[in-house]
């Protein structure tokens, strides 16, 4: 098919002295700013923002590691009212996180979501930036708390992690705690000797997570 | 012997003039953003930023003649501002202080390039550069203009324009100074440092021309200078061409609508490059200057 191409008499605009006075109309307008501080936007009803996790649904199968192309995920071994959790959980670290959702679309049991939530702002203090680091909340509590204060924020409000005991206390806007304490993390359990820091190299982690799985609920017994 | 009235009363017109060039500013500010569909700052927003300039810790000084440029320029504003006729208060007068108004007006511009200069950075050079040949550019028209507006009222006193414009109506009645009038508009916009002619700052173009170096203090200087000159310079406009005034309300809105129509101006046109603005001004302003001249004589 030929390039149809325009005369250039057509798009050539004639030089006007008095023409740009028309811009002045817009004096008398409204101006179309939105203000902030007391104006709302609503963002888009699927935004691509903060993930959402369901504890009980996560197997662990760090599918989402895997196809993270920032490598903001890792997963992560937990700890909740002194029992450990059977898998491990992804732990999503925001200073790298695309938001590109990948994780959520590569999901097989769709424990991780995501939120319409964008703010997150912090001071540069260490315990501040700490916020940036965290196992996502599960989407019930997130939808509660979108409900109660309707501002799209970072649900949590400041996060302790004590590093001797590794207890981490999340403390939520409606003044709420979820306390929990990492074991460890990467693929392997914790409990196992040795090599706890095994992170990285997913494609040999792929083959050998079956023998894994096995191992994970003795561990658990063990502990007990 | 101290004249203590005197004093009181130039430190009184400085304040007023201060107060009001940054309200004017603000204005400007306000104007231009309406004009471009945006809410803007608050109307006091110039004088917030010179407080915060001024309360900065550190300013960089490249030497005597770089802090000497700022407190020049404002030292000659505020001389063109003593001589002017604001409202009723005259303070200095002479036989011929219409030409010392409107060269004291030009000197700031010499001050800001006379420190600009010593800070050593190309920007800085480069903008001196443009500014200086804009000035020398509108000196012809301005000149055209205001030799029009003495043949025509036969006096060089500032006061006396004002008040034979009281008795025979206002300058831009008259249709030869109508056209000294949009000659000297013209040149305002230059005098302002105002779009079509912003050549000598260029935002964006090159840096921040001669006031790239000036942070801290010195530009808290150079802001409040700017702000006193706007107010001389429009009231030297209102005393030319709109008769005058006899009290600061009337002072006020004849300032506004001059103001209105550079701003307008300022918000619809592009910025002229340095050779297409000389070639403009001695063009077509030159032109209508001398018509002017001539139909005065």
């Amino acid at each position: 098919m030929p390039v149809r191409v325009v005369g250039e008499e057509k798009v050539k605009v004639k030089k006007s002295f008095v023409k740009p006075w028309m811009g002045i109309k817009y004096l008398f307008k409204k101006p179309v700013t939105i203000k902030i501080p007391y104006e709302k936007i609503e963002p888009a009803p699927k935004y691509r923002g903060f993930h959402t996790l369901d504890w009980k649904k996560c197997i662990g199968c760090n599918f989402c590691g895997q196809i993270c192309p920032a490598r903001a995920i890792e997963m992560t071994w937990i700890e909740v009212d002194g029992q450990m959790e059977k898998r491990p959980h992804p732990k999503v670290d925001y200073g790298r996180c695309t938001f590109c959702q990948f994780c959520v679309d590569v999901c097989p049991t769709g424990a991780l979501g995501f939120s319409e939530n964008y703010y997150l702002t912090t001071g540069g203090l260490e315990e501040d930036l700490q916020l940036y680091d965290w196992v996502p909340v599960h989407p019930d509590k997130l939808k509660e708390l979108n409900e109660k204060f309707n501002d799209y924020r970072f649900p949590v409000e400041r996060i302790k992690f004590n590093k001797e005991t590794k207890e981490v206390t999340y403390y939520l806007r409606d003044g709420s705690k979820i306390e929990f304490k990492i074991l460890g993390y990467g693929l392997r359990p914790p409990k196992l000797p040795a090599k706890p820091k095994s992170a990285a190299k997913p494609a040999e982690k792929k083959e050998t997570k079956p023998a894994e799985k096995k191992e994970e609920p003795k561990t658990e017994e063990k502990k007990e | 012997m101290i004249d203590w009235k005197l004093i009181l009363e130039a430190i009184g017109i400085l304040i007023y003039a201060t107060f009001m060039g940054f309200i004017f500013m603000g204005i400007e500010r306000k104007a231009m953003a309406r004009i471009q569909r945006r809410v803007g700052p608050p109307l006091w927003q110039p004088l917030i930023d010179t407080l915060k300039l001024l309360g900065k810790k550190e300013s960089v000084s490249h030497g005597f003649i770089y802090d000497f440029g700022p407190i020049f320029a404002l030292g000659a504003t505020i001389a063109a501002l003593l001589f002017i006729p604001i409202a009723n208060f005259q303070l200095f007068s002479s036989n011929a202080d219409l030409i010392v108004v409107a060269y004291l007006l030009e000197v700031p511009m010499l001050g800001i390039m006379l420190g600009a200069m010593s800070s050593g950075n190309p920007f800085s050079g480069l903008g001196v550069q443009r500014g200086l040949l804009t000035m020398v550019a509108m000196q012809l028209p301005y000149g055209l203009a205001v030799i029009a507006l003495v043949q025509h009222w036969g006096t060089f006193m500032l006061s006396e324009i004002v008040s034979e414009q009281q008795m025979h109506g206002w300058s831009i009645t008259v249709p030869a100074l109508l056209l000294a009038f949009i000659v000297f508009d013209i040149v305002f916009q230059a005098m302002l440092g105002l779009e079509p002619f912003d050549i000598v700052p260029a935002p964006a173009e090159i840096s921040m021309g001669p006031m790239v170096e000036y942070g801290g203090k010195h530009a808290a200087i150079l802001f409040t200078q700017h702000a006193i000159q706007l107010f001389a310079e429009t009231t030297f406009f209102t005393i030319l061409f709109l008769g005058g005034a006899s009290n600061l309300l009337t002072l006020f809105l004849k300032q506004l609508a001059v103001l209105f129509i550079s701003i307008f101006i300022a918000s619809i046109y592009p910025r002229f490059t340095i050779d297409q603005a000389a070639k403009f001004f001695w063009k077509w302003p030159t032109i209508i200057g001398i018509i002017a001249v001539l139909l005065t004589m």
